[in-house]
Order: C-alpha cells, then sequence, then structure tokens
C-alpha cells in the first residue's frame, strides 16, 4: 500500500477533498449501515478493497500533481463500472473501497473483475503508455460481522493478491496475516515494462546469435541465443528488460518465445545441413514455473527438433538452487534430453559436487577469468585447472569474453575447448549467422 | 584470425562433446523426417513485418498478398463476410486491406495460412470443422453478448480457430494421441490437459500456445490458447490472466457448448466445468439466458452443413 496521500485523507475526514468520494470514516459508516440492513440469507454484502500495483512508484516518478490526476482518472473509472447498488470511497492514497450490498459470492466476484477491467485499460502520460495494474480483496460479510473487521479482511485479501504479485483477485478466506512483499518497480522500469508489451504486440522481440568456436580446429560448434528488444528504433539491452520481466511476470512467455524461436531457428539450419547447436538462455523464474518442462516438450512437439541439438544455459548459482520445483524441472530437462551448461562458471558458490549431481555437458568459464589475461596469472592457473577438470569428466569448457588475440592464445595453452567471444565472432542476426556460416 | 573458424561441421563430431553421435544422427534424421509443420511460413513473416512498419506500404503488401493466389483470394472472402458488415463487397486485395484495417487482416492471414499448414485429412477432418464453427459462432457472440474492452469479432474468430492447433501436431508426433483425446473428452472431473499429460510430456494447451507466439499472434491471444483448459484463468483468482484472454476463453467455450447443445455434435465436458466460471466472465447470469441459446440455434442453422 502506497498511502502517499494518506494524510489528506484523514480518517475523520467526510470526504476526499481530490476525487470527492467518501473517505475512510464515511466508508465505514456506509458499511455498517449496509451490514444492519443486510438480511437475505443467500446474499452478502461485499466490501472489495482495491490497489493500484505500483502506484507509489508512479507517484515519485512522475510528481505529485500527475500522480492527483491519475488518482481522479482511477476514480472516475470506478464510478462508471459501479453497479447501481454499488458505493464507492476513496479510503488511501491509492486505495478505493466498493462497498455491495444484496450479491452472492460469484456477482461480488464478477463485479470486482469488471472493476479491475476498468481501472486496467492502458492510459498515457506525456509520451508514455501506461497499462495500470490493481489488486482487489475480497469480504463477503452477514448482519453479525463488525464493519471494521469486514474491511480489515478485505484489506489482508488485497495485501494477499499484492504477494502474488499484483493484478490479482484474493477473496479473504480466513484470517491469515500474510506478509506483504510489493513489486516495485521505478520510472524507467515502469517504461520498459511497456515497451516489453509493445514488443510483443510489434514483433519488437527478436534472438540474435553468437558462435562458440572449438579451438582444436576453429569451426564453430554451438551458437548462444541472445534476446533482444527493440521498439520504435530503440534497443533496449537484456540488462534493463530481463529484470523487469522478471518482476512482472512476463518472463515465462518471454522465455518460451525464446524457447520455440530458438527451436525454429535450428530447424531452419537442420534443413540447410548447418547442424549445430543452439544454447538458450534459461532464468531462475521459469525454472520456478511448474509448467516448464511441458513448454521444453511442446517445443520438440512443435518444431520437431532433437532435443540434443538445443543446449540450456543455466547460471552456476541456479544450478546449486535448492527449490524443488527449480530441481525438478532442470531433472526434467535433463531426462528429455536437452544438455545442460553452467554459464558464469566462477562467479557463485561453486560446488563441484553440483556436477556430480546433475551433469552438465558443458562449463562457461566466466569473463571474469578472461578480461585480465595474459598478464594475470591467477586467471591462467584457474583457466588451466577447470580445463583440465572439465577434460577428465568429459565436458566441454568454453571461455566466454574473449576479446584479443593475446587472451585467446592465453586460453588455448590453459587448455580451454572452446571460446566465445568478439575477437572470434559478435552475435548475429539470422541471416548474418547464416551467411558467416557457410562462408 | 590465423585459423578458418567459419566453417560449420555436424557438432557430433566433437571429439569433446559427450559421446552421442548414433543416437543423435538417429534422432535428427528422425526429427527432419517428422517435421509436418513448417515454422513461422514466410508469408506471414514478411507480411507482419510490412503491417508493424510505422508506415505500412500498402503496394509492396498487396503485392506481396497478391503473390500468393489463394490467400488473395481468402482475404477477399473474409473482407466480403457477414461479420464485418460491410455493404459494399470488394474484388481486390488492397481494398479488403482497406476495409479490414491491418490488425483484422493480419489475423485473417494467419488463420488462412494455418488451414494450409495442416490440411485436412481424414482424421483432421472433423477437428477442422468443429474449429470453423466454433470460430464463427464465437465471432457472432462478440457482436450479440457485445464483449468489451477489446475483442473485436475477427479476433475471437482468430482465437477460436487457433485454440485447439496443438492437437493435429500432438496426432502427429504421438500414434496414440487420438485415443488420449477420446479419454479426455470424457472425462468429467480432470482438466483436459492433466488427462493428456498422462499419455503425453506436454498438452495441446501448450503446444498450441507456443506455435501462436511462434506466429506473433497478439499476446492475450497467445495466454488464452495456453490456458484455455485452465479453470483458474477464467475465475477471479485468475492468477494474472489478462482479462480479455479470460474473456477470449469464456466466449470460445460458450460458443462450442452452443453448437454442441444444438446438434449433439463434437461433445466434450468442458463446459461441465468451466462453464459457470465463463458466464460469469461473460457476465451472462448463471445459466445460458434462453434467448441467446435460441438466437444462437437460428445462427447455426444458416451455417453450412452445421
Amino acid at each position: 500500500m502506497a498511502g502517499v496521500f494518506l494524510k489528506d485523507v484523514h480518517p475523520s475526514a467526510g470526504s476526499d477533498w481530490l476525487t470527492g468520494l467518501p473517505a475512510r470514516g464515511n466508508c465505514l459508516s456506509l458499511l455498517a449501515a449496509e451490514l444492519e440492513h443486510g438480511e437475505h440469507p443467500d446474499s452478502h454484502v461485499a466490501a472489495i478493497w482495491l490497489n493500484i500495483d505500483r502506484f507509489r512508484q508512479i507517484n515519485n516518478s512522475f510528481g505529485h500533481i500527475v500522480g492527483d490526476s491519475l488518482l481522479v482518472e482511477f476514480a472516475r473509472r470506478l464510478r462508471r463500472a459501479l453497479p447501481l447498488k454499488g458505493e464507492l470511497a476513496r479510503v488511501g492514497g491509492d486505495e478505493f473501497v466498493v462497498i455491495l450490498s444484496g450479491v452472492s459470492e460469484p456477482e461480488a466476484n464478477r463485479i470486482a473483475r469488471s472493476l479491475q477491467t476498468a481501472l486496467s485499460q492502458p492510459l498515457g502520460i506525456g509520451t508514455q503508455r501506461l497499462r495500470p495494474s490493481v489488486s482487489i480483496g475480497i469480504a463477503l460479510a452477514g448482519p453479525e460481522d463488525d464493519a471494521s473487521a469486514v474491511l480489515e479482511r478485505s484489506d489482508r485479501a488485497m495485501s494477499e493478491a499484492k504477494r502474488e504479485g499484483g493484478g490479482r483477485i484474493v477473496q479473504a478466506v480466513n484470517q491469515q496475516h500474510p506478509v506483504q512483499v510489493g513489486k516495485h518497480l521505478a520510472r524507467e522500469e515502469l517504461g520498459v515494462e511497456e515497451m516489453l508489451h509493445r514488443a510483443l504486440e510489434t514483433g519488437g522481440l527478436f534472438l540474435d546469435y553468437q558462435p562458440i568456436i572449438r579451438v582444436a580446429d576453429g569451426t564453430a560448434v554451438a551458437v548462444e541465443a541472445l534476446m533482444r528488444c527493440r521498439v520504435d528504433d530503440q534497443v533496449i539491452p537484456p540488462g534493463r528488460f530481463i529484470p523487469v520481466a522478471e518482476k512482472t511476470g512476463l518472463i515465462s512467455h518471454l522465455g518460451d518465445w525464446s524457447l520455440v524461436t530458438a527451436a525454429e531457428f535450428i530447424q531452419h539450419l537442420n534443413r540447410q545441413g548447418l547442424n549445430l547447436k543452439v544454447a538458450v538462455n534459461v532464468s531462475r523464474a521459469q525454472l520456478l514455473t511448474p509448467a516448464f518442462a511441458k513448454s521444453l516438450h511442446g517445443v520438440l512437439a512443435y518444431t520437431g527438433i532433437a532435443p540434443e541439438q538445443m543446449e540450456l544455459e543455466i547460471t552456476e548459482s541456479l544450478f546449486m538452487d535448492k527449490a524443488d520445483e527449480v530441481q525438478k524441472n532442470l531433472h526434467a530437462a535433463l531426462e528429455a534430453g536437452f544438455p545442460l551448461a553452467l554459464d558464469d562458471f566462477g562467479t557463485g558458490y561453486s560446488s563441484l559436487a553440483c556436477l556430480k549431481d546433475l551433469p552438465a555437458s558443458k562449463i562457461k568459464l566466466d569473463r571474469a577469468f578472461v578480461v585480465d589475461l595474459p598478464n594475470d596469472t591467477r586467471s591462467i592457473c584457474v583457466a588451466r585447472a577447470v580445463s583440465r577438470l572439465a577434460a577428465d569428466l568429459g565436458i566441454t569448457i568454453v571461455a566466454e569474453g574473449v576479446e584479443t588475440a593475446e587472451q585467446y592464445e592465453c586460453l588455448c595453452q590453459a587448455g580451454v575447448t572452446a571460446v566465445q567471444g568478439f575477437y572470434l565472432a559478435r552475435p548475429m542476426g539470422e541471416l548474418e549467422l547464416q551467411k558467416w556460416l557457410l562462408a | 584470425m590465423a585459423i578458418g573458424l567459419n566453417h560449420a561441421e555436424p557438432m557430433s563430431s566433437d571429439p569433446l562433446e559427450p559421446d552421442h553421435t548414433a543416437a543423435f544422427d538417429r534422432q535428427l534424421e528422425a526429427s527432419l523426417r517428422d517435421i509436418g509443420i513448417p515454422p513461422r511460413p514466410r508469408i506471414l513473416e514478411l507480411v507482419n513485418l510490412e503491417i508493424r512498419a510505422d508506415e505500412p506500404d500498402m503496394n509492396y503488401l498487396t503485392q506481396l498478398i497478391m503473390g500468393d493466389v489463394a490467400l488473395a483470394a481468402g482475404l477477399i472472402k473474409t473482407a466480403n463476410s457477414p461479420f464485418f458488415g460491410y455493404r459494399q463487397k470488394t474484388r481486390n486485395v488492397r481494398d479488403a486491406l482497406a476495409m479490414l484495417g491491418l490488425k483484422t487482416a493480419s489475423n485473417a492471414i494467419a488463420g488462412l495460412i494455418l488451414r494450409r499448414v495442416i490440411p485436412p485429412s481424414p482424421n483432421l477432418e472433423r477437428f477442422w470443422d468443429a474449429s470453423e464453427r466454433t470460430a464463427q459462432l464465437s465471432a457472432w457472440l462478440v457482436q450479440k453478448v457485445g464483449v468489451r474492452y477489446g475483442i473485436t469479432s475477427d479476433a475471437a474468430y482468430t482465437y477460436a480457430l487457433f485454440r485447439d492447433c496443438g492437437i493435429p501436431i500432438l496426432m502427429r508426433r504421438f500414434s496414440g494421441y487420438k485415443e488420449t483425446l477420446s479419454r479426455a473428452n470424457a472425462d468429467a472431473s480432470q482438466l483436459f490437459t492433466v488427462v493428456e499429460e498422462i499419455d503425453v510430456p506436454t498438452n495441446h494447451a501448450v503446444v498450441g500456445g507456443l506455435m501462436a507466439q511462434s506466429w506473433w499472434l497478439p499476446e492475450d491471444l497467445c495466454i488464452a490458447i495456453r490456458r484455455h483448459h485452465d479453470v483458474s484463468a477464467v475465475e477471479s483468482r485468475n492468477g494474472g490472466v489478462p482479462g480479455a484472454s479470460s474473456r477470449q476463453i469464456a466466449l470460445a467455450q460458450l460458443a462450442e457448448k452452443l453448437h454442441q447443445s444444438k446438434t449433439g455434435m463434437n461433445m466434450t465436458r468442458e463446459w461441465d466445468k468451466m462453464g459457470r466460471a465463463c458466464l460469469a466472465v461473460l457476465e451472462l447470469g448463471e445459466d445460458i439466458p434462453p434467448e441467446l441459446l435460441a438466437e444462437a440455434s437460428e445462427f447455426i442453422e444458416t451455417m453450412a452443413d452445421y
């Protein structure tokens, strides 16, 4: 709950100066009156608590004047979507309560959903478009209930909706006190979120591919797929859009998109007789999704590629992640035949035991061990030791971030199997890569 | 660079990779043989690229579509169809694009190409019939029920046409999938997709959703395809499913139910599991309104060979 304007909506105030709606004190009286009159056994009084997700960030980013005008707009939308038998109040900075009387449970849910839809329509602030999101808690009550307690239950249910990631509706079922964990996006991130939606609408997402080249003979043995986002000729680097996608839950959608797009590219390469692996980065958010393994099998069913051709790159810390769902999905991927590559090796809590329990077919030595070559003898020692270990385990070792001839020579001498970096090949689009491969 | 770096070789020849050469070759061969669905059809990609441009070149688009006679004919037929209610009929692609608008045209083109890449076969005849009728009824329902907030008749039509596109794909991949489908259709308690997953490692909603993503169908439509057997997607605690996706799911389920009620064909148990929630999403009360049933019945009679 942002409560940015709480000072303007004093609990004892009759109505809110900004929106003209009843304020919290009046809201309680209204609810108490409805509870008193509610007599029908099959109908309820419902308190629907609505909280605009991430409003504090909107307010902080765009200023209070814009925030105020948005609140007025939200109040207008709610008034229009409100059924005749409903009352509307503003109970906090970005919080509204709708009181319904004589409603069934499904009816209360239906109305909550239509309120949510009304609030969620896109709106423009200057040149930016926002998609507001709202978390909703519903509490149903009868004549025996106390108005304050009912409001509190709806507030807690709303907090639970927020805790689940926002944009949800939760009906209060008990008196639990869930911990509230809001999703906080800064102004820039809100813009990135909107751009991601637009990229999905306009085809602005694409994959670039960077070759991974075998030291022994200089041939490309694989390419790493790198997700890119471009909207209105503006390129948004992955470092900016991936964290936002993870915060907003869009990552599953983007993750599936990158899996199927990479698989189609494999299919396309196969048709041209170019049979090499494509490595796809997989995030923790994806691995926490119960349906991840189904997506992997779905990609196989749709494209008909062999799973061995698609390598899943997992960061070292993720490899060690103890979350049940993560481990379940990693094992399911292995069982389905997808090779796993251990990405950014050497930067996390390395435990070589993980290589025994969850066998990776490739280790990617982090660029941190490459950047200071050939002068840093400690990096050379690490590269040599890891290469020896990998060779003993029958695992390919790839050095990432190779940018100079000196680094390349040094790594070859250290015994790495393959290298990736701008010195040999930069990331390329599909067509460019095909030309490069066939040149 | 002193060494030849850019010659691709089959990865199985890499002596340092884990030795799976033979198995891999067999699988690759089998998978190449087995490919039935061309990914991201080129014509769709080209059309979509142009449509998404800041200032689409209508001449180029027209030429592009006219280069594919069947596609051009299909688009003109779509523009002239009663769904769009234009009195004026067109006989050329350029006018068809102008009448439909580029977004609608893009959906229509995707639908036309879908039919081409999954051609009717004895096994799939009923599948296509059912999809087409559900699609037509969904589009009709949008006009009838007036579903708000961003769902147009053509989007409802496209969604219903693509909704089950995972089925023919899984039929090609898994030999016993037809029997799996029969069991899933008849199961009154478990989710359809749960029954599928007893026999196959994925389900048709996931596969269909992936295909829709790769074809760049709108985000809410992709989500609706992926979640169309998921009751939680149309319930109040909808797990973050966009409202437009919930409505798409509900509309097509209702359309399917209306068709089943009228014809007794293509029976499933999905309405038993999802009907109540779908009606709530569509704000139609607790039962299908009798007048809607009657009007739907009349509309179904107007569909050829219903």
